[in-house]
């Protein structure tokens, strides 16, 4: 052996190796940590190790948590164990590859494999159109298709469920995907039900007696307040209690928005009066100006019969108080008022940012432009099904490995067991590949990997038939090795590449899973042919070392 | 090495070979009403659910017409389990949509109208069918739901033959570059032939015409090509070498080169779709049924179409 096919072979090792560590967080075991509520009782503990039996799973416990280490955890299992009664949250345990300096990354499952829903909902402009009595701009179109996914954004985190996945498509609809969701009807109750933007009189007295309420709680400043709609519920009833609240007000919370990210959270405890001032469909519309003293200031304006509403609550005896917008029973802004404004053109003064001028008008705009949304689309498979797939898909799989592998070596025989064996690597490969691109694998993309088992050994029943003719040409061993492989290059170049323009427009096409099936096939392409015109070339050349070899078994 | 096949000699056995599968298909196709679009392209609903053992088709089906839905039952999986598969197309949506969805967005308005409402979902079929099960038997477990509304078909179905339009394009050009026009053309009339023939394959055995039959069709294209391109990739390879030989008979030495190739890797291919034939379920059952013909009518093209027609372009343009 020179020193080129020793740097090659240290090569070729350090790859595989590389490809296996990769692989391990997609196919190893996961550990789940589920963290228990203090409260638990032993047969929310029971439930618990009667979901993971231990035929299947290992399980640990300390005294706040419970440890589920096996196969087939995923995402779904996450939402479903979440659910249970006395289990506070769940978490997955990083695998040693998912953490620097590796980095490795998954095969996330889709919602056809793991169970789960998956809606697409179109903005219905026509009946905005009608309720408003005149055509939509594109630009109002745009919008309120942005205020509808925002809406659904807040909607959906309050339901809890972990990698929820939100877009907007190209045609304007929404595309929502939920994994683990067991109960379709319950989250479009939720994201379908009508959101609420009302404008209400804070009672500075009693907010600042909720506000004081608070002071000789520690607890509350250290962990801030709870999410929870029910623990929300819980508090503002106590707080009433406390401070005997009159029946024509309620508590309600303050919302601002975590840095940087999408979340809003309860802040602050605010006391408003139950009786509306202004509902949201009271304002026409909303815009960015300035006011007396140039500062950045929101505009708006409100129609005919919210003028009348709005003059009555910027009347005198409310001069000095605030008004609450809330959305969805949340406070999201409140200005205070200092004249009476009968024109139905107001604006809300403060020291705002650009930032936060724009944020209010779109809240505002959220109540005035109501989105009604069409389902266009409901796809929901539940677990059973999605197992189920998961275990054909592998069966399948496991068969085409195995019965191309018979074959190749029946034909081939030594040469068949070296295509064998690159049939193994290049699944190794593409497993890796598709784990370090993070790839969301589909009942398609399981199609993709049995039929590139079928594919990958092309590139070598090519190069093999060349070298049988070569060798029937009288061509010694090792020249008719070293011509067999160069003349079917450019063969199994122009063949792969014809399959890759197919499978690359096959991903322009719209959905999901076709996605999923093309990217399988091109880097199954791609990796078998790698491997049939490196790796396996490089065995056939180790193999050939010998000057004098005589035969080859092929 | 100088044994080869008279293949372009007994061409017109494969032409006439052709020309029968065409008609028989097409034939069929017309026979069984069209194709049979899938959901995906018509919209509809398809509900798969899970019902105590007592319950039958007839019965669900009974339920679903009382509530004026007339919908597809169908059993759903192995006998262990009693699973049905309920769907209905849009033209039979249609027919209470009018009253139904109507009155559902008047009802919208009115909620609307009394909470000054942001977003409201407007409901389809599927919340109404599964409302008559669920009223109807006890214990009915929904397994999965596929609902498709008309604009997403239309949507996928411009898609769709915008990609072949692409596909077809892209190969032209790239096998124009690679090699010489001649070849592009039979490996289109070679790719026309089992694109179609696989289309009509559906047509004939009713085979449900989704998104992934498209994706099945595709890798049926794609298939095509590189089967065509081996064997061209020799002819092209013998025409420099075997400069004193006729075109004839440079084209039956490269087929008869490349035909253990041809067959090798066709049975490699169809080994692998066999085996997701007869393990996977349902939709990539149909999708390995397509890849299982298509790539066996690819082998024929191969050899029956494309190569014959390299020559017989060939020989008109060179009269």
């Amino acid at each position: 052996m020179n020193r080129g096919m020793i740097y090659k072979t240290i090569f070729i090792v350090f790859l595989i190796a590389f490809a296996v560590v990769l692989i391990l967080p997609t196919v190893g075991e996961r550990e789940m940590n589920i963290i228990l509520k203090e409260d638990v009782s032993s047969e929310q503990i029971a439930a618990l190790n009667s979901r993971f039996p231990s035929d299947n799973y290992q399980i640990g416990r300390s005294a706040d948590s419970f440890l589920v280490k096996g196969y087939g955890l995923n995402d779904a299992v996450m939402n479903e164990i979440r659910t249970f009664p006395g289990v506070k949250d769940v978490k997955f345990v990083q695998h040693w590859a998912e953490r620097k300096p590796i980095s490795a990354k998954r095969i996330n499952l889709g919602l056809d494999l793991q169970g789960g829903m998956q809606l697409v909902l179109m903005p219905n402009f026509a009946s905005i159109e009608r309720r408003l009595g005149r055509k939509l701009t594109n630009e109002e179109k745009t919008g309120s298709a942005q205020q509808a996914l925002e809406l659904l954004r807040g909607r959906i985190d309050q339901f809890g469920v972990s990698e929820p996945s939100l877009r907007k498509r190209e045609s304007g609809a929404i595309e929502i995907q939920l994994p683990g969701v067991r109960d379709p009807e319950g989250v479009k109750r939720l994201i379908g039900t009508t959101g609420r933007v009302e404008y209400r009189i804070v009672n500075e007295a009693y907010t600042k007696a909720a506000e004081e309420w608070f002071k000789d709680k520690p607890d509350y400043k250290e962990k801030g307040l709870p999410t929870g709609k029910k623990e929300l519920f819980e508090l503002s009833k106590k707080i009433s209690e406390d401070i005997t609240l009159p029946d024509n007000l309620e508590i309600m919370f303050f919302y601002s928005r975590v840095k940087n990210t999408k979340r809003i959270v309860p802040t602050t405890p605010m006391v408003l009066e139950k009786k509306l001032s202004l509902a949201g469909d009271d304002i026409k519309k909303a815009y960015r100006g300035f006011d007396d003293y140039g500062r950045l200031a929101v505009h708006f304006a409100t129609t005919t019969e919210g003028a009348a509403k709005f003059a009555e609550a910027t009347s005198k005896k409310n001069h000095g108080k605030r008004l609450a917008i809330s959305i969805d029973s949340k406070v999201r802004s409140a200005p205070s008022m200092n004249v009476q404004i009968s024109t139905g053109n107001a604006i809300i003064q403060g020291d705002f940012t650009q930032e936060e001028v724009d944020t209010l008008i779109s809240i505002i705009k959220e109540g005035a432009l109501p989105v009604d949304l069409e389902k266009i689309e409901e796809r929901s498979v539940g677990p059973s099904m999605g197992v189920g797939s998961i275990n054909s898909g592998i069966k399948a799989l496991t068969a085409a490995l195995i019965a191309v592998m018979i074959f190749m070596v029946i034909y081939y025989k030594l040469s068949g067991i070296i295509s064998a064996l690159g049939l193994v690597l290049n699944l190794v490969f593409m497993v890796s590949i598709l784990s370090w691109l993070n790839f969301t694998l589909t009942l398609p993309g399981i199609a993709g990997f049995v039929l590139t088992i079928g594919f990958a050994v092309d590139a070598n029943v090519i190069i093999y038939e060349r070298i049988k003719e070569e060798l029937a040409n009288g061509k010694s061993v090792r020249l008719a090795v070293s011509s067999g492989f160069d003349r079917a290059f450019w063969t199994i170049f122009d063949a792969n590449v014809t399959t890759l323009i197919a499978a690359f427009i096959l991903s322009q096409f719209g959905t999901g899973p076709i996605k999923g099936f093309a990217v399988t096939l091109s880097i199954g392409v791609i990796t078998s042919m790698f491997v049939a015109l490196y790796i396996t070339k490089f065995i056939f050349e180790l193999i050939t070392m010998k000057k004098d070899i005589q035969k080859l078994s092929i | 090495m100088d044994k080869y096949l008279k293949f372009i000699q007994y061409r017109f056995i494969g032409y006439v070979v052709t020309v029968v599968l065409f008609i028989v298909f097409i034939t069929g196709t017309v026979m069984n009403g069209g194709f049979n679009w899938g959901i995906d392209f018509v919209g509809g609903i398809k509900i798969i659910a899970k019902f105590d053992q007592s319950v039958t088709a007839p019965k669900i089906r009974e339920v679903l017409r009382a509530g004026n839905i007339n919908a597809d039952v169908q059993k759903y999986g192995g006998d262990e389990v009693n699973e049905y598969v309920i769907s209905t197309r849009l033209p039979e949506r249609a027919a209470y949509a009018n009253v139904y969805e109507g009155a559902q967005e008047r009802a919208a308005e009115m909620a609307a109208a009394a909470t000054g409402s942001t977003l409201a979902v407007t409901n389809t079929g599927a919340e109404r069918i599964q409302a008559l099960l669920k009223n109807n038997f006890t214990n009915v477990q929904i397994v999965g739901i596929d609902e498709v509304g008309p604009a997403i078909g239309d949507y996928l179905k411009k898609s769709a033959i915008y990609l072949f339009f692409w596909c077809v394009a892209l190969m032209m050009v790239y096998l124009a570059f690679r090699f010489e026009f001649r070849f592009s053309v039979g490996a289109l009339a070679a790719i026309v032939h089992d694109v179609a023939l696989t289309f009509l394959f559906c047509g004939m055995f009713s085979i449900e015409i989704n998104i992934p039959i498209i994706a099945g069709i595709l890798t049926i294209f794609g298939y095509s090509v590189n089967d065509t391109i081996v064997v061209y990739d020799r002819i092209r390879e013998n025409l420099t070498n075997m400069a004193k030989q006729s075109f004839m008979e440079i084209i039956n030495r490269s087929v008869t080169q490349t035909l253990s190739r041809t067959i090798l890797t066709t049975i490699t291919s169809l080994i692998a779709v066999f085996c997701l034939y007869m393990i996977g379920e349902d939709v990539i059952n149909d999708f390995a049924l397509i890849l299982l013909f298509g790539f066996s009518v690819g082998v024929f093209s191969t050899i029956f179409v494309a190569s014959p027609l390299v020559y017989e372009w060939n020989r008109i343009k060179g009269k």
